[in-house]
């Protein structure tokens, strides 16, 4: 059979009819364009005219020759000389009746560009992570690409519906927003292109981009097609990079850092808005050139700025500078400035990088610090109050000249010493636990009354003040000693309780004189009346008249030695004055040892002696030994019979400035609580002791006194007394 | 006049006790003086005669400054003395102190009748007996 040719020649289609013999019968112009072959294959075998085409469409061309009715196949070819070649094949067989002869029609078409675009796609979709979907509405049907569901982390072989594809979403902002634009585009038409978040069917979070196209018809949503890319990775970085970047602003700002650029050959210079807000600029008012940079420098720093800008760019310094700008409002700030050169291959210099900081705060702050360091270092130098910065282990770090004044050392000297070595040992223990408490932060400054020794071995009185100078971590770094001399203030506070007591004891005396009067002198006055007028009395036997003269003699010397023993207590007074010499204490006590010598061997007293020979104290020979004498007697007079051996012990130790001398004895004692008050005034007598006259201690208490020293007494009834005398140290 | 019982002369000044004896011998101030030369004698011998059952002396002249236990430390203990007798004791405080002080301090002490000031004189003596008598009537 044959076709007309007529029929199909012009259509577009790339078709051929073959007979039984593979050879062409007829052709589209179509197929001579496709591949490119004239009219005169007509005729010839498909094969030769074609060489390069599928193994699978030789088969195929078999089967419908045989009797098959329909094949088609779309097959990928690479030629011998590596072309790609899509072809796409339709064959059907011309079978009339079983006389015929079978031939067949066949549509060949070349779909390689076609197919490239395809794959383009595919390849594209797969790289872009961008998957299909489609919702019809109508039927209410919704369909994922393999890629949508790889997306979503789901089987290939999951069916999604409409509310689970919106589950996706993550909950909150990005499902509300993906449901209220789903309900706008079925209600309105309108498409969305959107970046949201979903979980994944395997629960991991990521950013999706949505795009969504409805199709209206007669103003009703019938199908909503889209594209469902990831974008998890890019949106990451852009998340990443907007919060640094918002950093980087909010912390440039903050801080009030300014960035700028400035292309080199080109004379351009680009400021942030920093930059601006720093040097009180209008953007519009900036010219960006480096004039208008340099114009708003003071004019004292321009050139320094400018020759350090060419360093810069030529390689010699690093730009690194401060230097001061005035603000149109005509203030001058400081800034500082730095900067880094970006250099092209050849090492030319294109742009410089920099960042301007205000720091007039700073500025301020450290000329502020400098002026009070410096009147600090004015005040510790001119203060009338000693003044010293001692390290931890109580070096002089510095002092000044007062402290040197009152202390009498250079500031050498001092710098070279210790505070301990300068303190008087009785107070030093007491400063060193308040420094300690110091340090261990208990306090956080104290103050004190204390001694120090001046250069030349003299105590000078201070009232010192410290407080702890902390470094950054809170531990002592060193201490601020204020020292005031109050050596005038002690020693006339002194003089002044000197005199005080002086004139309280002169008081005492004279009070105690006129007791003496008025009982001693009073009763011999009194008797010698009395007696007189016995004797003028005419009505009195002679016996009694004989006795009364007696008494007569009795009473005048009584008052005779009542005013020798007053006259004694005078001499004593009235020599206090007298310069006291230092005198060797064991001397003395072996003398008056040796004086008594009778009486102790008489007694039987066991003495006991223990003065130190190098003691020496302030006195007056006489005095001394008759305090002495005094003491031994009384101890030997008022021996406890009782005892089998008297004892008497004359001890002396040092203390402090003092020197004490110890009498103990063994005797009869005195009860104090009766008689303290007593026992050193005039003819007081405790005992029934015929020797007993009353004036012994009253005596050595005032001489004892006149040499600046002190008695003091211990005593239990039938136990013993110890009289201690508190002498001056020579 | 000898209208008293015991009178009681504690001083330790001999020549005033020797004067003391004198006039009160002259006046026949009393049947009995016993002298103490001081406030301790004095005290042991008051409780020996209440512990013996004897009568308490009328009269008491005491000084004030005396060794071992003076007038003020007798009179302390002498108003500690549990017996009601004691109220019939008076005493005189016989001292050569012309302090006020003194005698106000004497005078704080209800056992105290009165404050003389030595030297006693026999004019002096006639008038206290006579008040005395006047009281024991």
């Amino acid at each position: 059979m044959t076709v007309s040719q007529s029929i199909f020649h012009h259509t577009a289609i790339p078709f051929a009819v073959l007979d039984e013999e593979q050879s062409f019968i007829d052709f589209s112009k179509q197929w001579l364009k496709e591949f490119d072959l004239t009219p005169k294959i007509e005729g010839k075998y498909f094969f030769e005219v074609m060489p390069e085409l599928p193994e699978e469409l030789k088969s195929d061309i078999n089967y419908c020759l045989d009797g098959i009715e329909h094949r088609s196949y779309t097959k990928r070819l690479i030629l011998p000389n590596g072309d790609l070649v899509w072809y796409d094949w339709k064959i059907s067989s011309i079978h009339k009746d079983d006389m015929s002869t079978p031939s067949i029609m066949i549509i060949l078409e070349d779909i390689t560009n076609k197919m490239r675009e395809e794959e383009l796609l595919v390849k594209s979709q797969e790289v872009a992570r961008v998957g299909g979907w489609e919702v019809d509405l109508v039927k209410n049907t919704i369909y994922w690409s393999k890629m949508t569901k790889e997306i979503h982390e789901v089987p290939e072989d999951y069916i999604p519906n409409m509310e689970k594809g919106i589950s996706f979403y993550k909950e909150g902002r990005s499902r509300e927003t993906i449901t209220r634009l789903v309900q706008h585009a079925i209600e309105t038409g309108k498409p969305w292109d959107t970046e949201l978040e979903i979980i994944t069917e395997k629960g991991n979070k990521l950013w999706v981009r949505a795009i969504g196209e409805p199709e209206m018809i007669n103003d009703k949503c019938v199908r909503i097609v889209g594209t469902f890319q990831d974008i998890n990775k890019r949106k990451q970085i852009e998340l990443g990079f907007n919060k640094i970047s918002e950093r980087l602003s909010i912390a440039t700002k903050t801080a009030g850092i300014g960035i700028w650029e400035y292309i080199i050959p080109n004379d351009e210079l680009f400021w942030d808005s920093n930059m601006y807000l720093l040097y009180g600029v209008k953007e519009t008012d900036f010219k960006g050139v480096y004039e208008a940079w340099e114009s708003c420098i003071h004019p004292d720093d321009i050139e320094q700025i400018n020759g350090e800008v060419n360093d810069a760019i030529s390689g010699t310094k690093d730009f690194d500078t401060i230097f001061r700008v005035i603000l149109p409002s005509g203030k001058v700030r400081w800034m500082k400035g730095e900067a880094t050169i970006i250099r092209d291959l050849e090492g030319n210099p294109i742009k410089m990088i920099g960042v301007n900081e205000d720091i007039t705060d700073l500025k301020t702050t450290q000329l502020q610090l400098l002026k009070s360091e410096e009147s600090l270092q004015a005040t510790l130098e001119n203060s009338s109050v000693g003044m010293a910065l001692v390290d931890e282990d109580g070096r002089f770090m510095d002092v000044n000249q007062s402290l040197c004044k009152s202390l009498g050392y250079s500031k050498d000297e001092l710098l070279k010493l210790t505070f301990q070595e300068i303190t008087h040992p009785h107070d030093l223990e007491k400063d060193l636990s308040l420094l300690r408490k110091l340090i261990q932060g208990n306090i956080s400054t104290y103050q004190i009354e204390k001694r120090y020794f001046n250069k030349t071995g003299e105590i000078v009185h201070v009232l010192l003040s410290v407080t702890g100078a902390r470094n950054i971590d809170g531990n002592i770094s060193h201490f601020i000693s204020q020292i005031v001399d109050i050596t005038p203030r002690i020693k006339s506070e002194k003089k002044l309780k000197g005199l005080l007591e002086l004139s309280t004891n002169q008081n005492n005396s004279l009070l105690n004189f006129a007791h003496i009067v008025s009982h001693n002198l009073r009763s011999h006055a009194a008797n010698l009346t009395m007696i007189s007028s016995f004797l003028t009395d005419e009505t009195l036997g002679e016996e009694e008249r004989k006795d009364s003269l007696s008494m007569l003699s009795r009473a005048s010397n009584g008052l005779n030695e009542t005013i020798t023993h007053l006259n004694e207590v005078v001499q004593v007074k009235l020599e206090t004055d007298k310069k006291l010499k230092p005198i060797h204490l064991s001397y003395i006590t072996q003398k008056v040892l040796m004086d008594v010598q009778a009486l102790i061997e008489k007694n039987d007293v066991q003495i006991t002696l223990d003065v130190p020979k190098h003691f020496e104290v302030k006195g007056v020979l006489a005095y001394l030994e008759s305090v002495v004498l005094n003491l031994v007697s009384n101890a030997i007079k008022y021996r406890d019979p009782d005892k089998k051996a008297a004892q008497v012990s004359l001890k002396a130790y040092e203390n402090g400035e003092n020197i004490v001398l110890q009498v103990t004895d063994n005797g009869l004692g005195i009860d104090l609580e009766k008689h303290g008050k007593k026992l050193f005034g005039m003819y007081k007598t405790f005992h029934r002791n015929k020797d007993a006259r009353g004036i012994g201690l009253f005596i050595t208490k005032n001489q004892i006194e006149s040499m600046g020293g002190k008695i003091t007494v211990k005593s239990t009834p039938l136990v013993g007394t110890t009289f201690e005398v508190i002498l001056l140290k020579a | 006049m000898d209208i008293l019982g015991t009178a009681y002369v504690v001083d330790d000044d001999p020549i005033h006790v020797f004067g003391m004896q004198l006039l009160l011998k002259k006046i026949k101030f009393s049947k009995e003086v016993l002298v103490f030369r001081n406030g301790q004698e004095a005290i042991d011998a008051l409780l020996e005669s209440l512990g013996k059952g004897e009568t308490l002396p009328s009269i008491i002249f005491l000084d004030l400054n005396m060794p071992i236990k003076d007038g003020w430390e007798f009179l302390d203990d002498f108003v500690r003395i549990p017996h009601h007798n004691r109220e019939k004791v008076t005493i005189y405080v016989v001292s050569s102190s012309i302090y006020p002080s003194d005698e106000e301090k004497a005078k704080k002490y209800q056992v105290v009748s009165n404050y003389i000031i030595k030297p006693v004189n026999e004019h002096e003596l006639t008038q206290l007996l006579g008040n005395l008598g006047c009281l024991n009537d």
